[in-house]
């Protein structure tokens, strides 16, 4: 049997309302054994209701979530077989820190010589084992997180779930957190569910992440694919950043579409570029990297589909270390940014500001958006 | 020989100041010199309590009292008031303020509000009422009830006006509460019962000591109520004071009352030594 083949968390169209207010609507995603699964979004777009909803802190409205297929509905949260880290941490702080971790099992009965060999083994996987009689007002707020963790390891989840696990550390630490963050999971190997607001978080640590907005699950993919082909103009301008023209009007001809946009003019695209699905007006993108600068776009088009070119203004550069984000002042009106590479921003950086510019990118590097892929 | 120049005063460096100094200084003798001449007054030789003339160390006035039983009488009888009523106000106010901490029910601002109702009413109107809803219920004790039965009235009476001190000192003190911590909690594994007793319990404790302390030192000198509830022969050591008084000031009356000041602050102390052993600080 391959156990990755059975979900260890399957939620089937779990809807939550809050009055009148929906604050989960229709969510069905399975969460694989052994993966580090994102539920990224704005804050207020419900990821961490469906975290407590699958903690059992809260219940869905409708639908059900089913743990190592067991359905969960009606049990409480001290009886399923997942623990949580909080964004407070709620560690105790009338308890030890080996007290803390112990806790859990000590409302299990484990026999006392189990649960010290279990308490020195957690500790000593988030390396707190020299701090296991300190209370924890005398730990710093990356100790007191990792004594979170041990505290919900010890007890040997199917799952861990994290709720902004890392938005109250400083930055410095946030990084290193990650990083080690990753390594212990694939150490205790379970499943990590991970709610986040910072996309770059979840780019780097998840191997799935789920886009939510206002309550719906917009995507959910891999980060690469999440960066490569988002569904909608949301997502894409949540993951990473990119440049966007809105297309005012539309008209078929043959097999092609030409769009209209304020900055770019008209554009021609094969008609099964298009988005398939969704709602509401189109929006063309290009990631910065995509675009290049110069005085001129190349006269042959590369590759099949063709260039697009915008002529325009040079604005600032922004230096970035090994490169430098371009900005570009179009004709009609807004700008574009482009990320060029050391040596072509030294180059740049000679011309004058508002000298003429081009910039240009491969018909195939630029998507075509619809406002929202899931609506009907 | 230039001195160092003294460095002007910070903006809380209130000790500094001379005039603050002697505001503080005034203060102190205005509170605590009463006091003090009182313990002091109870080793004066001297007949009279009242008398001003210092006549000689003696410990003579504290032998007496311990054996004056009437007065020893009164003593217990405030201590073991104290005790019980302290006892149930703290669990009484305990529960009525996780109640209005954690649930929301209708009315509750007008229960909220009759809480605390009894903190402001004056108390002999309170006294009055206490009486007048003892006699015309029955509710007087019989005198030949045993000890402590025979001071059930006083101890109703007191846990009425010392409770609300209670549930408000714990309701403060549930409001700093983390609710992640129960949930945390529950998470790993605890039923409800398991998160009062290891979880909000322990977060409660200070409240809970701050609290019965209040209760405590209320009901040990409280006279007005204890007066309209106390029958010929439950009579406890401020009204024993009291009636004592009446006749005549000795300095027997200083030295219980400079024992009874001992045990005031012993519990002070006891209280405070356990809040800083249970939450120690860096």
């Amino acid at each position: 049997m391959n156990k990755s083949e059975s979900p260890i968390i399957s939620v089937k169209g779990v809807t939550k309302r809050f009055g009148s207010f929906t604050a989960l609507q229709d969510i069905s995603l399975d969460i694989r054994p052994g993966e580090i699964f994102a539920l990224l979004g704005p804050s207020g777009c419900g990821k961490s209701t469906l975290l407590r909803i699958i903690a059992g802190l809260e219940t869905a409205t409708e639908g059900s979530v089913a743990i190592d297929g067991q359905d969960m509905t009606g049990i409480p949260a001290n009886k399923r077989p997942v623990n949580m880290v909080f964004q407070s941490y709620a560690v105790f702080p009338h308890m030890s820190v080996a007290d803390n971790v112990a806790y859990g099992l000590k409302l299990e009965r484990r026999p006392a010589a189990e649960i010290r060999e279990k308490v020195a083994e957690a500790l000593a996987q988030v390396h707190l084992s020299d701090f296991a009689h300190r209370k924890p007002d005398q730990l710093s707020g990356g100790q007191r997180q990792r004594v979170a963790l041990a505290r919900a390891l010890v007890k040997r989840p199917k799952v861990l779930l994290l709720d902004e696990p890392l938005s109250a550390l400083d930055a410095k630490l946030r990084d290193a957190m990650r990083l080690e963050l990753v390594k212990l999971q694939e150490s205790v190997g379970v499943s990590f569910v991970i709610v986040t607001h910072d996309q770059s978080e979840a780019l780097a640590m998840a191997d799935r992440i789920a886009v939510l907005k206002d309550g719906v699950l917009r995507q959910l993919d891999s980060p690469a694919a999440l960066y490569k082909r988002p569904v909608d103009r949301f997502v894409a301008d949540f993951i990473g950043s990119i440049n966007m023209f809105a297309v005012s009007g539309q008209r078929a001809e043959g097999g092609q579409a030409r769009l209209e946009t304020a900055e770019l003019g008209a554009i021609a695209v094969p008609s099964d570029h298009l988005p398939a699905a969704g709602q509401g007006a189109l929006t063309l993108a290009v990631r910065p990297e995509r675009v290049k600068v110069g005085a001129e776009a190349p006269k042959e088009a590369q590759g099949e589909g063709g260039l697009v070119s915008v002529v325009g203004r040079l604005g600032d550069v922004a230096f970035q270390g090994n490169s430098s984000i371009v900005e570009v002042l179009l004709e009609g009106g807004g700008s574009l940014s482009a990320l060029v590479s050391e040596a072509e921003a030294d180059h740049l950086m000679q011309a004058e500001s508002g000298s003429p510019i081009t910039a240009w990118w491969a018909l195939d590097d630029m998507l075509i958006l619809p406002e929202n892929a899931t609506a009907a | 020989m230039a001195r160092e120049k003294r460095e002007p005063a910070g903006p809380f460096d209130y000790s500094r100041k001379l005039s603050l100094r002697l505001v503080f200084f005034l203060g102190s003798i205005f509170l605590y010199a009463p006091i003090v001449v009182l313990v002091i007054f109870s080793f004066n030789n001297s007949r009279r309590g009242g008398n001003v003339i210092w006549k000689g160390f003696t410990t003579k006035y504290y032998e007496k009292a311990f054996h004056n039983d009437a007065l020893m009488e009164a003593f217990i009888n405030s201590l073991a008031i104290a005790f019980i009523s302290t006892l149930i106000a703290v669990i009484l106010g305990a529960l009525t303020a996780v109640v209005l901490w954690r649930f929301r029910f209708p009315l509750k601002p007008v229960f909220e509000g009759m809480v605390s109702l009894p903190i402001v009413i004056p108390e002999i109107c309170m006294g009055v009422s206490l009486a007048v809803f003892f006699s015309s219920f029955g509710l007087y004790v019989p005198r030949d009830m045993p000890f402590p039965l025979n001071l059930t009235n006083i101890i109703i009476a007191h846990i009425t006006f010392s409770f609300p001190f209670a549930a408000m000192v714990i309701r403060t003190r549930l409001n700093s509460f983390n609710r992640e911590m129960e949930e945390a909690a529950k998470d790993l594994g605890a039923t409800e019962f398991q998160v009062f007793r290891d979880i909000l319990l322990p977060h409660m404790k200070p409240g809970l000591v701050a609290g019965a302390l209040l209760a405590f030192t209320l009901s040990l000198d409280d006279f007005v109520i204890t007066f309209f509830t106390s029958g010929p022969n439950t009579v406890t050591f401020p009204i024993k004071v009291y009636s004592m008084v009446r006749f005549s000031v000795t300095p027997e009356i200083n030295a219980a009352s400079t024992i009874l000041i001992l045990i005031t602050l012993l519990v002070t102390f006891l209280a405070m030594r356990f809040q800083s052993f249970e939450e120690p600080r860096q």
